[in-house]
């Protein structure tokens, strides 16, 4: 029986930072193709941003909050190291306490984790309803120009056997190891990068490639089959060097480029990327979808568009809905001010 | 049911004085309290006291009665701390009456002391806002002035009430308070002073917000029977009412009238058989200068809704049919909480013998005041009205 | 720091995260936040539990400065500047208190509809408390 995605949402927090301003505090700014970004409310966090998300995701099926029986929640910020985080989303949309549900953390890749271990869960239940969702606002030191990229954003799905959007045709992984690359050291809320730059891009390019191919050969696919193919964006330049390392073209590319005017969406960055693709999607499209995390891993997933059913906000629309602060004022928001 | 009188009164200077604490300043109003009563004050005659406060300036929550009447030399009497937030005093007030009233005691001091100024500003700030709903208000980041702030948008919205009418209120009672020793502050402010002060929590601004303040005050009320012992001109205590009201403003069916006003004046009114035209003069609760407004109108001085234009006429000017807070009120004079209440008996008490400090401020020929004492929002109000 | 203990924060969450309200089954009216005895008819005890919708229009409100807000908002004052609160009448009957977020605080006005949502409201002893804020809409 087919299973797949059958309601999504995005969410993006409205203030948004352009990268003059990062030029004028730095005199440089130093995410490629990124011309803005936004950026979390004072008030809000990834709690937050995912039970609105979410609710969002429900709204667009007809099953009730209640009936989830499966939640997957992704985030590499946390607002604790330490603390069942998918319990306050959980209590706060209505799922069922009796849920599975599941953190899932510590990578870019959680997103696409937290996608696969709920698309597993309604292979077993296919009566199941899962609700999975990617909300992140990273942090790095202002100091860093790992920084400069780092926006916020978050994505919800719901997957099951029924009314379906978009069907799952297959996933592959590629996990290894990679240590030194993007990491963050125990207890520290900031992300470091080692720039090592050629070893770096080794990892992302063997773990990324390796997924995908694994995937388009136990499909029996080739890259020009695909309409839209969603990758990874810690930040505008980064999925084009993977797509051609593929065989994937800019033009495939360009439905899921939030990345532009968003930044680098951390576990969120391939969920909201899907959606936004998904927004524009006609039936019968492909869509290839590649995650990665740095330490390291990759996950791809094809998808089937059935449904010309659409997210009642579109990312676009979220996209649009923005009111830019400057410099200062994001050091504030962002407690960088100490 | 005995009659009772009201035969001293005294006041500490109110203000911020790192010098005293809740000991020293109720003592500076016993004594003054003390040397008011005209045929002399025999101490051991004092059997029950009342005192109002609020926070013991943070270190003594319990049993702060006995600490501040034994400090005095009153020890081994009746003595109970009364607290509800800024009412205190004035329910101290009452409960001095009714134990009088009741035939339990002979002779009883009500007071009230508070000192506010030895915390932290963020301690201070916890206090301005823990008497309101703090589950629900102060968590929505509010304290005290935005509550009264969204009483006074409302009212703004409703009747056409402007910013000038809650500035005249700072205007009137700078100008009286100017001429009140004991105020916090003595000093006049203009009308464009008021209405451009930077906001606080709009619309309200600085010069709508009375100040954190120190200080104590003391009245000895007793059985009118004895009264002549102590002085040929007694003030009595015609009646009194006391009232309570939802507690968050919101649980409030009409924003822009605090019911628990409305229902003590009614009760003060009823049980004195007087009615709003029979009260000369009143000291009412400015902790904001919109609460003035609606004092105006909950205790039937101006029709619901008419309260700016009736400040605006100059009624509750010295010298007006309706002199509101000739001491300077809670803006000019101070706000410190558990004393406020009887601090608004002590000064009714000289005014209605003719003997306030300040000639200037002397309402003439008074005879029949009222004082009305509000806690937090709104959430208890009492009302005393006294008469010569 | 306003003192709200952790399991006194924790019990209120029905109408914090869910906007859980109580239908009197006396006279059909409904109390947000809950109380002991309805607050309408004064007389009844009995409730059953309603899940409000969030959505209501401004009946009143306040903008907050520096010299108006709690410790515990000052840090939000400071980063953000003057923050919305309103009393918000809800469209099932109740009005609650609750700042107003994602707007421009001069374009706050009686009437407006809103609807609420989870934010983060303060921490206090590194606990972060969750509960509802409304935004416009």
């Amino acid at each position: 029986m087919a299973i797949g995605i059958s309601g999504y949402s995005a969410y993006i927090p409205r203030l948004r930072i352009k990268k003059e301003d990062y030029a004028k505090a730095w005199g440089s700014f130093s995410a490629a193709g990124v011309a803005e970004k936004s950026v979390m409310g004072f008030d809000e966090d990834v709690l937050t941003a995912a039970a609105k998300v979410s609710k969002r995701a429900l709204e667009s099926v007809p099953m009730a909050p209640d009936k989830v029986t499966r939640f997957a929640f992704a985030s590499t910020s946390p607002p604790y190291f330490e603390k069942l985080l998918s319990g306050t989303v959980l209590y706060s949309v209505g799922m069922p306490n009796s849920a599975f549900s599941s953190d899932h953390t510590t990578s870019t890749r959680a997103g696409t984790e937290a996608m696969i271990a709920g698309f597993e869960h309604i292979s077993a239940n296919q009566t199941g309803m899962a609700v999975v969702v990617a909300a992140d606002a990273p942090s790095a030191s202002m100091w860093d120009s790992v920084e400069h990229a780092l926006g916020a954003g978050a994505a919800a799905f719901v997957l099951s056997a029924d009314n379906l959007v978009a069907e799952l045709e297959g996933h592959a992984s590629y996990a290894s190891e990679y240590f030194g690359e993007r990491f963050r050291p125990r207890g520290n809320p900031y992300l470091h990068d080692l720039n090592v730059k050629k070893y770096a891009e080794g990892s992302l390019i063997t773990n990324t490639t390796r997924a995908a191919n694994a995937l388009l050969k136990s499909l029996n696919r080739k890259p020009e089959e695909y309409q839209h193919v969603v990758i990874q964006q810690p930040d505008a330049r980064v999925p084009t060097t993977v797509a051609s390392r593929l065989g994937f073209t800019d033009a495939q590319l360009a439905s899921s480029l939030v990345s532009k005017s968003l930044g680098d969406l951390g576990a969120a960055s391939v969920p909201v990327a899907l959606a936004a693709a998904l927004d524009v999607a006609k039936v019968g499209d492909q869509i290839m979808v590649i995650s990665y995390g740095s330490g390291a891993g990759s996950d791809a997933l094809s998808f089937k568009v059935v449904s010309d059913r659409k997210a009642p906000v579109k990312v676009q629309a979220e996209m649009d809905r923005k009111e830019y602060i400057d410099y200062v004022k994001y050091l504030k928001i962002k407690g960088a001010i100490v | 049911m005995k009659k009772v009188a009201i035969v001293g009164a005294g006041q500490s200077r109110y203000g911020d004085f790192p010098d005293k604490g809740i000991k020293e300043l109720f003592f500076e109003a016993y004594k003054d309290m003390k040397a008011s009563v005209d045929k002399g004050l025999d101490p051991k005659a004092i059997e029950s006291a009342y005192i109002g406060n609020l926070g013991s300036g943070g270190f003594q929550l319990g049993n702060m009665s006995a600490l501040v009447t034994e400090y005095c030399g009153l020890t081994h009497i009746n003595t109970m701390r009364i607290e509800n937030a800024c009412a205190s005093g004035g329910y101290a007030l009452v409960a001095a009456v009714m134990d009088v009233m009741s035939g339990t005691h002979k002779a009883v001091l009500a007071g009230g002391v508070e000192k506010m100024t030895d915390v932290s500003g963020v301690k201070q700030k916890y206090w301005l806002g823990v008497s309101g709903d703090t589950e629900y208000e102060r968590l929505a980041g509010t304290t005290f002035s935005g509550l009264y702030a969204l009483i006074a948008q409302r009212h703004m919205h409703d009747f056409g009430t402007k910013r000038e009418h809650l500035s005249m209120v700072a205007v009137k009672n700078h100008k009286n308070g100017a001429q009140n020793p004991k105020a916090q502050f003595q000093r006049e402010i203009t009308l464009e002073q008021a209405i451009k002060g930077p906001i606080v929590a709009s619309p309200l601004n600085l010069f709508d917000c009375c100040s954190t303040t120190d200080g104590a005050s003391a009245v000895l009320v007793c059985d009118a029977e004895i009264a002549k012992q102590y002085t040929d001109t007694p003030v009595y205590v015609a009646g009194f009412g006391t009232a309570s009201d939802f507690l968050a403003i919101h649980d409030r069916p009409d924003t822009t009238t605090l019911e628990g006003t409305r229902r003590a004046g009614e009760m003060a009114y009823k049980m004195s058989g007087l009615t709003p035209k029979d009260i000369q003069l009143a000291e009412v609760h400015d902790c904001f200068t919109i609460a003035e407004l609606l004092a105006y109108e909950d205790l039937g001085f101006c029709e619901k809704g008419k309260a700016g234009p009736f400040i605006e006429q100059g009624h509750t000017q010295i010298g007006g049919d309706k002199p509101v807070n000739a001491s300077g009120g809670l803006k000019s004079k101070g706000h410190p909480i558990g004393s406020t209440g009887t601090g608004m008996a002590y000064e009714m008490f000289n005014q209605l013998r003719g003997s306030v400090q300040k000639p200037t401020r002397q309402i003439k020929g008074a005879e029949i005041g009222l004082i009305h004492n509000v806690g937090g929002s709104g959430g208890t109000v009492a009302v005393t009205i006294m008469r010569r | 720091m306003a003192h709200v203990s952790v399991p006194m924060y924790w019990r209120t969450i029905p109408q914090r995260y869910k906007m859980i309200g109580q239908k009197c089954k006396k006279c059909g009216a409904i109390n947000f936040p809950p109380k002991g005895v309805c607050k309408y008819c004064q007389t009844s005890s009995e409730f059953e539990e309603i899940q409000l919708s969030g959505r209501g229009k401004v009946h009143t409100f306040v903008l907050i400065s520096a010299g108006g807000a709690p410790p515990e908002f000052a840090e939000q004052e400071k980063a953000g500047g003057q923050y919305p609160v309103a009393i918000v009448q809800l469209e099932e009957g109740p009005k609650v208190i609750g700042q107003i977020a994602d707007v421009d605080p001069k374009e706050v006005k009686i009437d407006m509809p809103v609807k609420a949502e989870l934010r983060k409201i303060y921490t206090e002893e590194e606990v972060i408390r969750y509960g509802f804020k409304f935004v416009p809409g």
